[in-house]
């Protein structure tokens, strides 16, 4: 095991003792701010097994999921080819750069009172506001990695008689993949984000749900659970689309994996 | 490399076609609402939209106006973002050089990253009620891992030799901290500070939006539960605007520090 | 069959509202199958004359012509070979020479064969599935060479295409070239800082003034070399001996100078 991997080790370790003893014989932290291990794993069990919130921890993590999913996928399909056709095209660029400047400022969170207003509180709201959230990113890094791309590389391509099609499959695409793939890592943090504000403002099922129910239920044993979930689900789909990154630019000499 | 450019348009052409854009957008949504193809209580016509903006800067909404509200918002932000910057630059400094620290404190932090910081909220709520500490606590949860990780890279990438220099010179690792990694870092850490005021103003909204009694996410929380869509619009430029002002005065610093040379 | 024409030719480059003048007038006659270096200082327009024959640029005035025909735009029938390679990062190497070959649309069997003959023709072999950043600087550039060479290009410009190399493997290619043009003569323009390059290479070598870019001379290297059998010798710095190689190199040199005298440095 190597030296960082070991102090990680016992930094946590150490973390999770200092938890067990400040909340559970020594009580210097009291219950009703933060729970003890014990607190955590009872409210797990309840989740897991009899439920809470109107539903078993597996249905809310799979509402959840396919809404982050759902909405990151529509996102960067749209995104993407928006943010290509821009840097491409310095028409298309200066025709729709001001509409996008206008409306880029406003946060995605500040989007869910709309959503609401227009969709209700359910799944279609969200994946509006993830939409909104996701898109941004999407559409800047993959413009930007248009137009870092090396003129001489474009130059060349055409200097090869490469047709449109192929110029912007082959060429244009992989080229741009870099920061396509930094944009679609932005885009993925964005949609988690967004849907678990979405749903701790209104929801009916999904973590945000425990959340927002722990949270008037006064409730910190569950209200951990609901952040752990957040934390390991985002840390996985995170690290699968890393994994899409690697293998889809195997071609190139990325010096440090990013984190 | 200069940026790849495939046609040169004129200024003059570009500004025509930015008029279009925008005219269109503009013109697609006065036609939707005032059509009445999309139910006029959903979409208000621009122009409503800005009357009620107007309206909005005098008379008061969910308890004040609308510059009280940011007000509101403004300061919780301010507090938060200093805080998160205040921590975390110098810690990520300290951990770019001391390979001990980072290797502390790091896979907690990594951890902890993955949480959206609006998932905080409901700890914070329990903690602080509606107090100020609630969203701060939420701000600093989303303006402080750009902090650190900016100043962390920013300290971890100077460049060898600058270091080797100071070395050779005899110098202290404080002042190898102070006088050699700040300076060199300084694009990277304000390049973070861009991002993290961007996180930090978004989580304040988010956070307003839940547990708030003023700011302007409160307000558009009751202009929602009001069903008043324009204010709800109105609201959401401002928010718009101000995170704008945030964003052009940081992008300024940056400029401003590259014109020193610094970067 | 082809030549390069420049006809009266003029480049002015709009940059933050004035003019700004790269080339003033050039008027040259390539032949076909000729060997044309350009030589001039820094700022004379010479990659700019060669960019308009590849179609990548337009002139202000005047024309430019290849086989009778004026420059519309890029295209394979003039191959390019940059100075920074323009590999594209993500193909191997096989890819990287097979795309054009792909776009003319020649069948896949015929272009197996071609981009064979062209890597053994660079020395290539066993670097097919190789990617461009596992090569060296050398190597990238012998791929964009054969990445030229597979078109059969009636025209052939090269865009100072040894000078991101060391000098060792500099001189390397500059030998590996004149094989080549021996093997498979075609018209080339070959842009070039170097004059012992454009003097061991070329047929004729022209000389560029300082900005606005203007012929200064033309030095025809093809009668020298044809009297001395150059062509015979193999090595560069056996070459270099030769007392007119050395003669028409000082010319060069003393005619750029008196163009670089009134720069700044």
């Amino acid at each position: 095991m190597s030296r960082r991997s070991a102090i990680g080790l016992a930094t946590i370790a150490t973390l999770a003792l200092a938890w067990y003893l400040a909340t559970m014989p020594l009580e210097w932290i009291s219950p009703g701010r933060f729970p003890s291990p014990l607190d955590v794993w009872l409210a797990l069990q309840q989740v897991t097994l009899k439920g809470y919130a109107n539903g078993l921890l597996y249905q809310h993590i799979w509402h959840s999921l396919k809404l982050v999913v759902l909405g990151f996928l529509v996102a960067a399909g749209t995104g993407v080819p928006l943010g290509l056709l821009m840097g491409w095209s310095a028409r298309a660029e200066a025709l729709i750069n001001p509409v996008f400047l206008l409306i880029r400022p406003i946060p995605p969170l500040a989007w869910i009172p709309l959503a609401i207003l227009w969709l209700g509180l359910g799944d279609s709201a969200k994946i509006m506001v993830i939409w909104f959230a996701a898109f941004v990113p999407s559409v800047i890094n993959s413009f930007t990695g248009v137009r870092s791309i090396e003129p001489s590389v474009i130059e060349a391509a055409r200097m090869l008689g490469t047709p449109r099609g192929r110029l912007v499959r082959e060429i244009l695409f992989p080229a741009a993949a870099p920061m396509i793939f930094t944009g679609l890592r932005l885009s993925l943090q964005a949609s988690w984000t967004t849907l678990v504000a979405a749903e701790l403002v209104g929801a009916i099922y999904g973590l945000g749900k425990i959340l927002n129910v722990a949270q008037t239920d006064l409730y910190p044993g569950m209200i951990f659970v609901g952040m752990t979930c957040v934390a390991i689900f985002g840390w996985a789909t995170t690290r699968l689309l890393a994994a899409i990154e690697t293998r889809s630019l195997a071609w190139t000499q990325l010096a440090e994996a990013l984190p | 490399m200069s940026a790849l450019r495939l046609q040169t348009l004129s200024r003059a052409e570009a500004a025509a076609l930015g008029a279009v854009g925008l005219l269109s957008f503009f013109a697609i949504w006065s036609f939707l609402s005032l059509s009445g193809l999309v139910p006029h209580q959903f979409l208000p016509a621009p122009y409503e939209v800005a009357a009620r903006f107007g309206r909005l800067l005098l008379a008061p909404f969910a308890g004040a106006t609308l510059p009280e509200h940011l007000a509101s918002s403004a300061l919780r932000f301010a507090y938060g973002f200093v805080l998160g910057a205040v921590v975390g630059i110098p810690l990520g400094l300290l951990m770019g050089w001391f390979r001990v620290l980072d290797e502390i404190v790091s896979p907690a932090f990594d951890a902890l990253r993955f949480i959206a910081p609006i998932a905080w909220v409901p700890f914070a709520a329990l903690w602080f009620g509606t107090g100020i500490g609630g969203p701060i606590l939420i701000i600093f949860a989303g303006a402080f891992p750009p902090c650190l990780i900016n100043a962390y890279r920013g300290a971890r990438f100077v460049p060898r030799p600058l270091i080797e220099a100071a070395q050779m010179l005899g110098t202290s690792n404080l002042r190898i901290i102070v006088e050699v990694l700040l300076p060199a870092s300084t694009a990277s850490i304000v390049a973070g500070l861009r991002v993290s005021a961007g996180l930090g103003w978004q989580s304040l909204i988010g956070a307003e939006l839940i547990v708030a009694s003023t700011g302007v996410g409160f307000m558009m929380v009751q202009a929602q539960l009001d069903a008043s869509t324009p204010t709800v619009m109105s609201a959401m430029v401002a928010i718009g605007l101000v995170g704008l002002a945030i964003d052009v005065a940081l992008r300024a610093l940056e400029a401003a520090v590259r014109r020193r040379g610094l970067a | 069959m082809a030549a390069i024409t420049f006809d009266a030719v003029q480049k002015v480059f709009a940059r933050n509202g004035t003019g700004v003048v790269a080339v003033e007038r050039i008027d040259l006659v390539i032949a076909d199958k000729e060997f044309v270096a350009i030589v001039g200082p820094s700022g004379c327009g010479k990659t700019t004359c060669l960019r308009m024959v590849a179609g990548f640029e337009f002139p202000s005035s005047g024309a430019v012509s290849v086989d009778g025909r004026r420059v519309a735009g890029p295209g394979p029938d003039r191959a390019v070979v940059f100075q920074q390679f323009a590999l594209f990062p993500w193909k191997t190497v096989h890819d990287n020479i097979g795309l054009g070959l792909r776009n003319k649309g020649v069948a896949r069997e015929a272009r197996e064969s071609r981009i064979a003959r062209a890597i053994e023709l660079m020395n290539l072999q066993g670097y097919e599935t190789a990617f461009p950043h596992q090569l060296s600087g050398g190597m990238q550039q012998r791929v964009a060479i054969a990445r030229a060479y597979v078109l059969d290009p009636d025209v052939l410009l090269m865009d100072e295409p040894f000078g991101a190399l060391d000098a060792q493997t500099r001189v390397t290619m500059q030998e590996e070239l004149v094989r080549l043009a021996r093997l498979n003569p075609r018209t080339v323009l070959f842009i070039t800082h170097s004059v012992e390059e454009a003097v061991y290479l070329a047929d004729r070598v022209v000389v560029m003034s300082r900005r606005p870019g203007r012929v200064k001379e033309v030095i025809d290297v093809r009668s020298v070399r044809a009297a001395e059998k150059w062509d015979r010798i193999e090595r560069i710095e056996d070459v270099m001996d030769h007392e007119s190689f050395i003669h028409w190199r000082t010319h060069i040199w003393r005619s750029l100078r008196e163009e670089k005298s009134g720069q700044e440095i």
